[in-house]
């Protein structure tokens, strides 16, 4: 069984509300990254355009020491763990939940492209491995089947995945 | 500012997106309003990850680039977004088998920007994390 996972992902792609069900449904503790990023201090500057802390990667190393548990952030996948979850959706829809979130424009716009261009997964996959990643798409699913996937993925039950999406057509 | 872009020649944009498991080429004018080509990796390989390919990238590009000289168009300014599957280089290897294949088609090219987005939301990575 995984003792290190992160779940990582584009803002807006459902990595805190779906680490926080996995989290009440196993015995696994929860690190939502970017709360303590902000709260320890763990950023070298800030970026003023994107309204964002550039994280101090190793300051964040030290402070996770022997972590263990779920790590959520879409910044998870640059810290060392067992396995890596991506959560991946549809830029159309991430821009709605993003929306509804009150993001600026530019944000929602900058983060819908990422996502059509797999900026994450592929980082993901570079520091990982084909073998180690589970691609989850959560489009048009709601957090609780998504949050069965994550727990498939922990206990062995699904088989790693990526490049189940393509989402260049956005574009 | 190369020779023939002050002579008058007319000069286009080519945006290269190039995803985990795709490769988009579009050649727009220099203000970036009018497309005069477009081409993805589904068109030109059958098999879903071979669309990302460096040889998926280079037969989209030697078929845009006839449109594109068709077009008027003799040289390129372009502008990479993406990853493209490799992280270490950039651009990666799909964009790199774009600009080639469009400069061996006999087109110039001029300054290449790498304009791949940052994922954020009141945190973000630094610049030199993707290693
Ligand atoms: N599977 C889902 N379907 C629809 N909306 C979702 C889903 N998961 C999360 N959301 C909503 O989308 C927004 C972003 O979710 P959140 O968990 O904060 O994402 P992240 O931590 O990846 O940025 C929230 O408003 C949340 O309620
Ligand atoms: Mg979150």
């Amino acid at each position: 069984m995984t003792r290190r996972l992160v779940i990582t992902g584009t803002p807006g792609t459902g990595k805190t509300t779906v680490s926080d069900l996995v989290a009440a449904r196993t015995d696994l503790d929860v690190i939502h990254l970017n709360d303590a990023i902000r709260e320890e201090e763990l950023f070298t500057e800030r970026d003023a355009d994107r309204d964002s802390l550039v994280a101090d990667v190793d300051a964040v190393a030290e402070w996770l020491g022997e972590w263990d548990g779920i790590l959520d952030s879409h910044l998870a996948h640059l810290f060392d763990a067992d396995e890596a979850v991506v959560l991946r959706c549809h830029p159309e829809e991430l821009k709605e939940r993003l929306r509804e979130r009150d993001e600026s424009e530019a944000k929602v716009a900058e983060n819908a492209e990422s996502e059509a261009l797999d900026v994450i997964l592929a980082e993901t996959v570079e520091r990982f491995g084909e073998e180690s990643v589970y691609e989850i798409d959560t489009t048009d699913r709601p957090p609780e089947s998504v949050a069965d996937d994550v727990i498939a993925a922990i206990e062995g039950e699904m088989d790693p995945c990526v490049g189940t999406v393509d989402f260049i057509d956005y574009l | 500012m190369s020779e023939s872009e002050n002579s008058g020649a007319k000069w286009g944009i080519a945006h290269v997106h190039a995803s985990f498991n795709n490769t988009l080429i579009t050649i727009t004018d220099q203000t970036g309003a009018e497309t005069i080509a477009k081409s993805s990796g589904g068109a030109v390989v059958k098999q879903n990850r071979d669309e990302a390919s460096p040889y998926a990238a280079m037969q989209m590009a030697e078929k845009v680039a006839e449109e594109v000289k068709a077009a008027g168009i003799e040289g390129l300014h372009v502008r990479v977004r993406g990853p493209g599957g490799n992280l270490n280089k950039s651009p990666g290897p799909g964009a790199q088998a774009t600009i080639r294949a469009l400069a061996r088609a006999g087109l110039e090219i001029g300054r290449i920007e790498d304009v791949t987005p940052i994922p954020h939301d009141g945190t973000r990575a630094p610049k030199n994390s993707r290693l």
